[in-house]
C-alpha cells in the first residue's frame, strides 16, 4: 500500500509542478472556471429574479456543473494521458512500472482529481466572495458521492483510453462523449431505475439530494451509497477490461506507444 | 540474470501478405554484469527483441526469465528488476529538471524518498549534470538529455538496464562519454546491461559479447575478441609500385579472396581476405609474373564492422 502512496504523491509532484511551472496556462484555466461560475451565479439571479424562485436550487447547479467538470477531467485525462505519453515517447516508461500501468493511470488520474478538487474549492470560495452569492454545500456529504461517480467516469476514460491505444486518434468521439455525459447526469434516475445502472445517473441523482433536498449522508443510507459503488465498480470493470483487450491487441501487434 | 528460450514474433500483416516474422525462434542467457551489445540492421528484429524484454510486446512464443522470473506470468516482480532506454523515445519529461525527472521516475518505481536525495546526486554527478540539476530537459543539448534518460534508467536499481541505440544521433564527444559512462557502471555497479546500436565502435569498445540477428535469427553469439579473432589473420593490404598490368587485373579478379583493388597516383593497393595461406603466394606469383614491385605487405588491422558484415553476409 505505501509503494502505491508514494505512486502517487509522484504524480501529485509532478503535476502541481507542471502547474506552476505553466501559470500562465494554469491560470488561463482557473479564470476560466472562475467566469464560468461567476455566469452561473449571475445567471441563476437574474433567471430566479425573474421567475420568483427561491435560491435554494444555486447549490444544486453548481455542484451539477461541478460533478460535470470531474467527471469530464477524470475520463479524458487517461485518453489523453495514453496520447501524450504515447506522443512524447514516455508511455513505455510507465507501462513498465512494476505497478502496473491501472495502478499508474489511477494515480495519474487520483492525482489530476485532488489539484482540481483543490482549485475547484479555491475558485468557488473566491466566486462566493466576488459575487455576494453563498452557498450551503455539505462537502462531508458530497465528497463520498462524488468519488463514487467518479469510477464510472474512470471507467468511460479507460475504455475511450483503449480505443486511444489502437486508433491512436479518436479526438472527435472524445469531443462527442462530453456532450453525453450531460444527458446521463440529467436523466431521472430517481424515477425510473435502468437510468441508474448508466454511467453518472444515478451519483448525479444523489448529489441533487443532497444539494436540492438538503439530504445528508445519513438520510441518503449506506445502501444507496453502496449501490453507487457498486455501480461505479461494475463499470470500471467493465471499462478496464476492455481497456486490457485493447492493450493486449496493441501488444500483440506491437503498436503500444506508436503514434 | 537473462534467460530467452525459444523467442518468436510474427506482426500480422495487410490484407493478403504473409505475417512478417520479427523474430524467429532465438535463445539466449545474459550473466548479472555482462554488457551485451545486440546487433543486427534495421528490421533485423533487434528492437522486437528488446520491448518483448521489456514486456512491451508480447511474444507469440517462447520464454522470457528475468533473475528467475518468468516474464510473461509473473509481468510485475520481473518488471521491477527491467529497465529500458528505448530509441525513438524521449523516455524523460521534457517539461521536468535533471532532478525532477529523477524523483520522478524513482517514485513510479515505487522507491522509497528517503535517502533518495543522495542517490539523485550521485546519478547526477557520475553523469556529469550536477550543474544542470534544476534545468527543464528540454533545454539540454541531445547528449545530456541521453545521459539523464540513462540516469533515470539506473535509478529504479534494476538488475538489468536495457538500452536501445544510446548513442544514435550523439556528437563524438557525447558518445565517447556515454561509452565510457556505460564501462564504469557495469564495473562499479554488476549491472547487466543489453545494448543495441549501429555503431559498432560502441561494440568494439564496450561490450564483452555480442549477438548478431539477421531475418530475425542469431547468426552470432560470441565473445567481441572471439568474434574478431575469426577473420584477424585473414586481411592483408598489398602495396604494388605503379599501376597493374590488364593480364594481372584480370588473373586477380579471377581470385575470389581479392576483395578490391585502388588504383592511388604511383601505387596500387590490393585488400585479399585469405580462406587459405596459399592464395596469398598465389597473388605474390601473379604480380612477380610481371616484375611488379611490390612496396609492402601489412596484415589490416580488423574492426568489427568488417566481423559484423562478414557474418552477415555469411548469414
Amino acid at each position: 500500500m505505501r509503494e502505491k502512496l508514494l505512486l502517487l504523491r509522484a504524480f501529485f509532484k509532478k503535476e502541481w509542478i507542471i502547474l506552476k511551472r505553466y501559470s500562465v496556462n494554469s491560470l488561463g484555466g482557473i479564470l476560466t472556471m472562475y467566469v464560468i461560475f461567476l455566469m452561473l451565479f449571475a445567471g441563476y439571479k437574474g433567471v430566479s429574479n425573474l421567475a420568483g424562485i427561491e435560491g435554494d436550487t444555486m447549490e444544486g447547479l453548481v455542484v451539477g456543473y461541478a460533478l460535470w467538470v470531474f467527471l469530464l477531467i477524470t475520463y479524458q485525462d487517461i485518453s489523453f494521458t495514453l496520447r501524450i505519453e504515447s506522443q512524447e515517447g514516455t508511455l513505455e516508461q510507465l507501462y513498465m512500472s512494476p505497478h502496473g500501468i491501472g495502478w499508474v493511470m489511477g494515480a495519474k488520474v487520483a492525482a489530476s482529481f485532488l489539484i482540481n478538487l483543490l482549485i475547484m474549492a479555491i475558485i468557488l470560495f473566491i466566486t462566493m466572495l466576488t459575487s455576494g452569492v453563498s452557498l450551503n454545500l455539505d462537502f462531508f456529504s458530497l465528497l463520498p458521492v462524488l468519488v463514487g461517480t467518479l469510477f464510472s467516469s474512470l471507467a468511460m476514460g479507460f475504455l475511450v483510453g483503449g480505443l486511444t491505444l489502437i486508433f491512436k486518434r479518436i479526438d472527435s468521439y472524445t469531443q462527442m462523449i462530453q456532450f453525453i455525459w450531460i444527458a446521463f447526469i440529467s436523466l431521472p434516475a430517481n424515477q425510473i431505475f435502468w437510468m441508474r445502472l448508466l454511467p453518472g445517473s444515478y451519483g448525479a441523482t444523489l448529489v441533487r439530494n443532497i444539494t436540492i433536498s438538503n439530504q445528508n449522508l445519513i438520510q441518503i443510507g449506506l445502501n444507496q451509497l453502496l449501490f453507487l459503488y457498486i455501480i461505479g465498480s461494475t463499470h470500471l470493470a467493465i471499462g478496464y477490461g476492455i481497456y486490457k483487450l485493447c492493450e493486449r491487441k496493441a501488444m500483440r501487434e506491437g503498436m503500444l506507444g506508436h503514434y | 540474470m537473462i534467460r530467452v528460450e525459444k523467442l518468436q514474433k510474427a506482426y500480422p500483416a495487410k490484407k493478403g501478405s504473409p505475417p512478417v516474422q520479427a523474430v524467429d525462434n532465438i535463445s539466449f542467457n545474459v550473466s548479472q554484469g555482462e554488457l551485451m551489445g545486440l546487433l543486427g540492421s534495421n528490421g533485423a528484429g533487434k528492437t522486437t527483441t528488446i520491448k518483448m524484454l521489456c514486456g512491451l510486446i508480447k511474444p507469440d512464443f517462447g520464454s522470457i526469465y528475468i533473475d528467475g522470473l518468468d516474464l510473461l506470468k509473473q509481468r510485475t516482480p520481473a518488471l521491477s528488476n527491467i529497465s529500458a532506454v528505448l530509441e525513438g523515445n524521449r523516455n524523460i519529461y521534457w517539461r521536468l529538471t535533471a532532478k525532477e525527472n529523477l524523483e520522478f521516475f524513482a517514485g513510479l518505481r515505487g522507491l522509497e524518498p528517503r535517502g533518495m536525495e543522495a542517490e539523485i546526486d550521485y546519478f547526477l554527478e557520475l553523469f556529469g549534470l550536477t550543474e544542470k540539476i534544476n534545468v527543464e530537459a528540454r533545454k539540454l543539448s541531445r547528449g545530456m538529455q541521453q545521459k539523464l534518460a540513462i540516469a533515470v534508467a539506473l535509478i529504479s536499481k534494476s538488475k538489468v538496464v536495457l538500452l536501445d541505440e544510446p548513442t544514435l544521433g550523439l556528437d563524438v564527444q557525447a558518445s565517447y562519454e556515454i561509452r565510457q559512462l556505460l564501462k564504469k557502471i557495469v564495473q562499479e555497479q554488476e549491472r547487466t546491461i543489453i545494448l543495441t546500436t549501429h555503431d559498432m565502435n560502441v561494440v568494439q569498445d564496450t561490450c564483452e559479447r555480442a549477438i548478431i540477428i539477421n531475418d530475425g535469427r542469431i547468426v552470432a553469439d560470441d565473445r567481441i575478441e572471439n568474434l574478431l579473432k575469426l577473420f584477424k589473420v585473414k586481411i592483408y593490404k598489398i602495396i604494388v609500385q605503379g599501376s597493374l598490368t590488364s593480364a594481372q587485373k584480370s588473373r586477380l579478379v579471377e581470385i575470389d579472396a581479392v576483395q578490391e583493388m585502388e588504383k592511388f597516383p604511383n601505387e596500387t593497393a590490393i585488400n585479399v581476405l585469405l580462406e587459405k595461406s596459399e592464395t596469398l603466394y598465389d597473388v605474390i606469383d601473379i604480380l612477380r609474373a610481371d616484375s611488379s614491385l611490390i612496396k609492402s605487405i601489412d596484415q589490416e588491422q580488423n574492426n568489427f564492422e568488417r566481423v559484423f558484415l562478414e557474418i552477415l553476409e555469411r548469414g
